[in-house]
C-alpha cells in the first residue's frame, strides 16, 4: 500500500508515529493492533487489582487500536479515489495510444505505400505500353518511376518498423538490461549506462520503466541541450529505480498535459512514482521508482 | 479534364498530380484541407475534384462534408472521394448528395484502387461527365447489408454479379467485357434485376445506378 499524505493525518498522529512507519503501514497497523489487544486485556485484567493502573492500560491500547485504524482503514476511500482516477487514466491513455498508432499508419506507412502504388501503376502502364508498341519508349520516365517507388518503399519500411518498436520494442524480450542498452546506444545525446538489475521485474513494469526511459532520453535530446546523459536503472529491494540525468538547461517541469504529467500519470496506475529535480541552469534528474511487480 | 485534388499527405498528392499529368490532364490546384479545397473548386470550377475523407485540422470527415457541399454548389463538378477505408455512412451520405443534385456524378473510391492508373482515370472520367464510379467494396457492403431481404435473395448468383458491376458505375457494354458475355445476355440479365427488384428500366447508367443503391441501402 502506498504512503498516502502523511501531512493530512491529525497532529497526535504524527507526534505518535514516525514517518518511516507510513511506508509499511500494513506491518506497522497489524503490529498496533496485537498490543491495542494485548493492553486491553491486560488493563481488563489488572483493573480487579489496581483500578486507575488498569484504566491507564486501557486508554493506551485503546489508543494503539485508534493507530492502528487510522493506518490500516482510514486510508481506504481515499485509496480507492486514487484507484479510481488512475483507472480511467489508464483507459484513456491506451484508447490514446491505439489513435496515435492508427494516425501513424494511415498518415505514415499506409500513404507512403499508396504512392508507391501509383508510381508502380504509372510505370506497369508505359512498360505495357512499349511492349506492345502503343505507347511512346521512354525507359528513363519507367526508371525514375521505379526508382522513386523503391525510395518510397524503402522509406515505408522503415516507418513500420520504427512503428512496431514504438508499440513494443522486441529487445524488452530480453529484458530490461537488453532494451536499455540499446536505447541508450540510439540517443542522440551520449548516454552513460548503470544497469544494476539481478531479478527480472514483471512484463508490465518492464514496459513502463521502458517507455519512460525511452521518452526521457528524448526530451533530454530535444530540450535539455545537454552534451552528456547518464540513464540507471537499479533494483533495489521492492523497488525498480529508473534515473535518467542529464547536464543540460533545467527547468523541466511536471505540467498539466506534460510529457511528464502523462508519465507521472502512467507510472501512477502501478503505484510508481516520479519525481523531478531540475533547477534553472541544471541538472535536470528525473527518478521513476516502480514497484517490480504489478 | 481539369481536376482538383484536396489531399493531406504530400507523398500522395504529388503522385496524383503525376498519374493526372501524365494521363493528359490538368491538375488545376492541389490543396490540403477542405477549406482550401471548396476555395480552390471556386476558383477554378473543375470538371472534377479528388477528394480524401480524412483531412486537417479534425481528421475525420471534413472531405467528405466538402464532397457533399462541393455536389450542393456545383453541379457541373464531379466529385471522387478517395480514402484508406469505406464507410457505409459515407456512402450514404454521398449519395444522398447525389440525388438531391439531380444526377450522379459522385465516386467512392479506396486508395488502393490508384494502383491501377487506367481503371482509375477511368473511373474519375466517368465521375467527370456525371455518372458513378463505387469501389467494388462499398457494393460489396451494401449487398452485404440488404441480403436480408427477399426480393435481392431472389437474384441469381449472375444477376448479383451483373447488379454489382452495374453499381460500380460500368456501363452494360463493360460488363459484357468483364463477364465474358455477350452484351445482349447482360441486357437481358438487367432486364431481370430491375422486373425483380420492381424497378423500372432506364436508360441513363447513373440513375439506374442510383435506384439500385438508394432500394439498397433501405
Amino acid at each position: 500500500m502506498s504512503g498516502g499524505n502523511v501531512s493530512r493525518e491529525p497532529l497526535i498522529m504524527r507526534i505518535l508515529v514516525r514517518p518511516a512507519a507510513y511506508r509499511h503501514r500494513k506491518v506497522w497497523g497489524v503490529a498496533c493492533v496485537a498490543a491495542g489487544l494485548w493492553l486491553l486485556v491486560l488493563g481488563f485484567i489488572l483493573c480487579y487489582f489496581a483500578f486507575w493502573w488498569g484504566s491507564a492500560l486501557i486508554a493506551v491500547g485503546a489508543l494503539e487500536l485508534w493507530v492502528a485504524y487510522r493506518l490500516l482503514v482510514a486510508p481506504l476511500p481515499q485509496r480507492v479515489r486514487e484507484l479510481e482516477r488512475s483507472r480511467a487514466h489508464l483507459v484513456d491513455d491506451s484508447a490514446a495510444r491505439l489513435r496515435q498508432i492508427e494516425r501513424d499508419l494511415h498518415d505514415g506507412a499506409q500513404a507512403q505505400m499508396v504512392a508507391v502504388t501509383m508510381k508502380l501503376g504509372l510505370a506497369l502502364k508505359k512498360l505495357g505500353g512499349m511492349v506492345d508498341g502503343t505507347g511512346q519508349t521512354d525507359l528513363d520516365r519507367v526508371l525514375e518511376l521505379v526508382a522513386a517507388a523503391h525510395r518510397g518503399a524503402k522509406e515505408a519500411v522503415a516507418e513500420l518498423r520504427d512503428l512496431a518498436r514504438g508499440i513494443h520494442p522486441p529487445a524488452l524480450d530480453q529484458g530490461l538490461g537488453t532494451a536499455l542498452t540499446s536505447l541508450a546506444a540510439r540517443s542522440d545525446v551520449p548516454v552513460e549506462l548503470v544497469l544494476d538489475l539481478p531479478e527480472r521485474p514483471s512484463a508490465a513494469i518492464e514496459t513502463i520503466a521502458y517507455f519512460c526511459a525511452a521518452e526521457l532520453l528524448a526530451n533530454v535530446g530535444k530540450h535539455s541541450g545537454a552534451r552528456q546523459a547518464a540513464l540507471r536503472a537499479v533494483h533495489v529491494p521492492g523497488l525498480l529505480r529508473v534515473q535518467v540525468s542529464d547536464d543540460g538547461v533545467g527547468g523541466a517541469q511536471v505540467e498539466a498535459r506534460g510529457g511528464l504529467a502523462g508519465l507521472a500519470e502512467r507510472v501512477k496506475t502501478v503505484d510508481g512514482r516520479l519525481r523531478v529535480s531540475s533547477p534553472p541552469g541544471g541538472p535536470t534528474v528525473v527518478i521513476v521508482e516502480l514497484p517490480p511487480r504489478a | 479534364m481539369r481536376v482538383v485534388i484536396a489531399e493531406d499527405s504530400a507523398v500522395v498528392r504529388a503522385g496524383l498530380a503525376e498519374i493526372l499529368a501524365d494521363s493528359g490532364h490538368q491538375v488545376a490546384a492541389a490543396v490540403g484541407n477542405a477549406d482550401d479545397l471548396l476555395a480552390a473548386v471556386d476558383e477554378h470550377q473543375p470538371d472534377a475534384v479528388v477528394v480524401d475523407v480524412r483531412m486537417p485540422p479534425g481528421y475525420t470527415d471534413e472531405g467528405l462534408r466538402a464532397a457533399v457541399a462541393i455536389r450542393r454548389d456545383h453541379p457541373g463538378t464531379g466529385v471522387l472521394v478517395f480514402s484508406q477505408y469505406i464507410e457505409t455512412r459515407y456512402t450514404a451520405d454521398l449519395l444522398g448528395a447525389a440525388s438531391a443534385g439531380g444526377a450522379a456524378g459522385v465516386g467512392y473510391l479506396l486508395k488502393d484502387r490508384v494502383a491501377d492508373v487506367e481503371e482509375f482515370i477511368e473511373a474519375l472520367a466517368r465521375v467527370a461527365a456525371g455518372g458513378t464510379a463505387l469501389d467494388p467494396e462499398v457494393v460489396t457492403q451494401l449487398l452485404g447489408a440488404s441480403r436480408r431481404d427477399d426480393r435481392l435473395g431472389s437474384l441469381t448468383s449472375r444477376e448479383r454479379d451483373v447488379l454489382a458491376l452495374m453499381a460500380e458505375g460500368r456501363s452494360n457494354t463493360a460488363i459484357a467485357g468483364i463477364l465474358v458475355v455477350s452484351e445482349r445476355s447482360v441486357e437481358k440479365h438487367v432486364g431481370n434485376i430491375f422486373s425483380k427488384l420492381g424497378l423500372a428500366p432506364s436508360d441513363a447508367d447513373s440513375r439506374r445506378v442510383l435506384a439500385v443503391l438508394r432500394y439498397l441501402q433501405s
